[in-house]
């Protein structure tokens, strides 16, 4: 499954090419004495499509600094973007972070229920452009049985669509938000901790889940602090605003929260 | 409002002043229309003192304040007159176009006082709102509606725009301050709209929708008890000056409806104008720091903005509706 088995590149041995790179990403921040302080400077980093990539470091670090200047929602970070090959100035804002798609730490949930929650995107023009020239409304485009089977995959059967989002627990709320995100299928995914507050057995069936749509061609960033389950193909550390790879079947440290 | 046409008179300020001052104006008013003597304006002004001091001795802490408000209003006022009253006389469109420049001047240095949290460089979309609402008013309400004879009559034409300008600098100061407010409380909230790909509009659209709506409770909670609370100003003062009740409230209405229009007009501008700069180049979300308080010198020379802040605005119209106006800009 995933990019290894490209059809074009049967034949020889070079890896396809990365669906999303990133270059030169500097990041500096204003000094409360009002000079710079230097975040980290000149990082590179890629994904293939279907694979996932773990991106783990000591709190503080920097890890949601680099994946928010991925999506390009970083007022404080620069850098080369490229997905398939397009650079992202070719996109518009709304197509870039349609493509490449940040789901932060932080779960807001807008609507009054759970299910008009994770509907929200289709409201905004970069989607419903689309459902409008069909003649379909969010509704119809996102019906509540999908809504529906992708929560009890990630243990949230007992989350009624109709209940106000308010009222779900930190865990429950980062996986609708999880679930908001993927429904928009975007190529790359960037989750910030989205497994942090789950207990063992939910964060399991959020791996899967994670593995399922890597199977189907996106491409993955996982920011984690637990130990590895092993599901990500390549492990990145971001230590003193440098990024190496961990070696794989070193135990990541779970770190705790 | 009868103010007195003196159409021959010499048009000296200092005869306006005297006027003003020993009240010896020139009754071709109703005989219902009872003038203040100075003994009056003497005894309103006791009665403060009186206040002030109840205040000072139960160590409320106000009397300062009091007293220096109503010192500042009778001046305001008395001055306001004095002009009023050469403007008539002077019948010159082009003085009466000068008193009303400087009151969008001062309209837009006491909003942008009285609107807390707002950045640098809003001069320009605060008078362009100011003097869009003012262009429409004055056409709609004074030339078409009214039709004064001459087309510049001061004495309709400066009342009218005082009255739009309290208004809108209420409204537009209520909605401002709201609006970055907002901004600022629903980081958060921004930033995840934006990160599953809404534009800057949709993701400050809830920030609008609440500051505007802000910016309007006055006016509307002003429509609702007109007649029934209060008698507001306008009629009652036409009702004092002895003119017929009905004629009064028909002014009244005209008035209240075209200022809660153009109120609503103006803040919707404004907003829509100014929402952009909460953003950065590629759509990121940015709120600038608040700038501090303008002085209406300050307004009129108009200086470029001289530090180095994020926004990278000048004091004009153009930076604040472009977005790339921004030194931190995300590389290629």
């Amino acid at each position: 499954m995933g990019a290894q088995q490209n059809p074009r590149n049967l034949a020889d041995q070079t890896a396809p090419a990365p669906l999303f790179v990133a270059e030169h990403v500097d990041c500096t921040v204003p000094n409360d004495s009002g000079g710079k302080r230097v975040i980290f400077d000149d990082l590179a980093f890629h994904v293939n499509a279907g694979e996932i990539v773990d991106l783990t470091g000591a709190s503080g670090a920097g890890k949601t600094t680099l994946l928010t200047a991925f999506a390009r929602l970083n007022v404080n970070t620069t850098g080369t973007f490229t997905l398939a090959g397009r650079d992202s100035g070719d996109f518009t804002p709304q197509e870039w972070r349609r493509a490449v798609s940040y789901l932060p730490q932080t779960s807001m949930l807008m609507g009054e229920t759970v299910a008009d929650a994770v509907r929200l995107p289709w409201t905004f023009k970069v989607r419903s452009r689309a459902t409008k020239g069909a003649g379909k409304t969010p509704r119809e485009l996102l019906p509540d049985a999908t809504i529906r089977a992708l929560l009890d995959e990630m243990g949230c059967e007992d989350i009624d669509l109709a209940r106000p989002p308010a009222n779900l627990s930190g865990g429950q709320a980062a996986r609708v938000s999880l679930c908001r995100t993927l429904l928009t299928h975007p190529r790359v995914l960037l989750a910030d901790e989205v497994d942090a507050g789950l207990d063992a057995e939910n964060a399991a069936k959020v791996g899967v889940v994670f593995t399922k749509a890597a199977a189907g061609g996106m491409a993955i960033i996982r920011i984690r602090h637990r130990q590895s389950d092993h599901r990500a193909k390549r492990i990145m550390v971001l230590e003193n605003g440098k990024l190496h790879e961990e070696q794989a079947g070193e135990p990541v440290e779970a770190i705790a929260r | 409002m009868n103010f007195m046409m003196n159409a021959g008179a010499a048009t000296l300020a200092g005869e306006s002043l005297q006027q003003v001052l020993l009240g010896s104006v020139d009754d071709t008013t109703d005989a219902n229309y009872f003038n203040i003597s100075i003994w009056g304006m003497i005894l309103a002004l006791v009665m403060v003192v009186i206040a002030a001091a109840i205040s000072a001795a139960m160590k409320m802490g106000v009397a300062k304040s009091i007293l220096w408000a109503t010192c500042r209003s009778l001046v305001q006022l008395m001055a306001m007159a004095v002009v009023i009253v050469y403007v008539i006389k002077a019948n010159n469109p082009w003085l009466v176009l000068a008193v009303l420049c400087v009151m969008v001047l001062a309209a837009a240095q006491i909003t942008m006082t009285r609107a807390s949290g707002i950045p640098k460089g809003m001069t320009g979309i605060v008078m362009l709102s100011l003097v869009i609402t003012i262009v429409l008013m004055l056409t709609v309400v004074a030339e078409i509606i009214v039709h004064p004879v001459p087309w510049y009559a001061a004495q309709l034409i400066i009342p009218i725009t005082g009255m739009l300008l309290g208004n809108t600098v209420s409204a537009l100061s209520l909605g401002l301050t709201r609006f970055f407010d907002s901004m600022r409380e629903r980081a958060d909230d921004v930033q995840t709209m934006l990160a599953l790909g809404a534009s800057k509009w949709e993701a400050a659209k809830p920030s609008m929708v609440s500051s505007i709506k802000l910016g309007l409770l006055p006016s509307i909670a002003m429509l609702a008890s007109s007649g029934i609370v209060t008698i507001p100003g306008m009629m009652s003062g036409q009702v004092i000056a002895g003119k017929n009740p009905i004629e009064a409230a028909k002014y009244q209405f005209v008035m209240l409806a075209a200022v809660g229009a153009l109120t609503l007009l103006a803040d919707s501008i404004i907003i829509a104008l100014v929402y952009k700069r909460c953003f950065v180049s590629f759509d990121r979300y940015f709120v600038p720091p608040a700038a501090p308080a303008p002085t209406l010198k300050s307004l009129v020379h108009r200086s470029p903005a001289t530090s180095d802040d994020s926004s990278g605005s000048s004091e004009s119209l153009r930076s604040a509706t472009d977005p790339e106006n921004d030194p931190m800009d995300d590389g290629k």
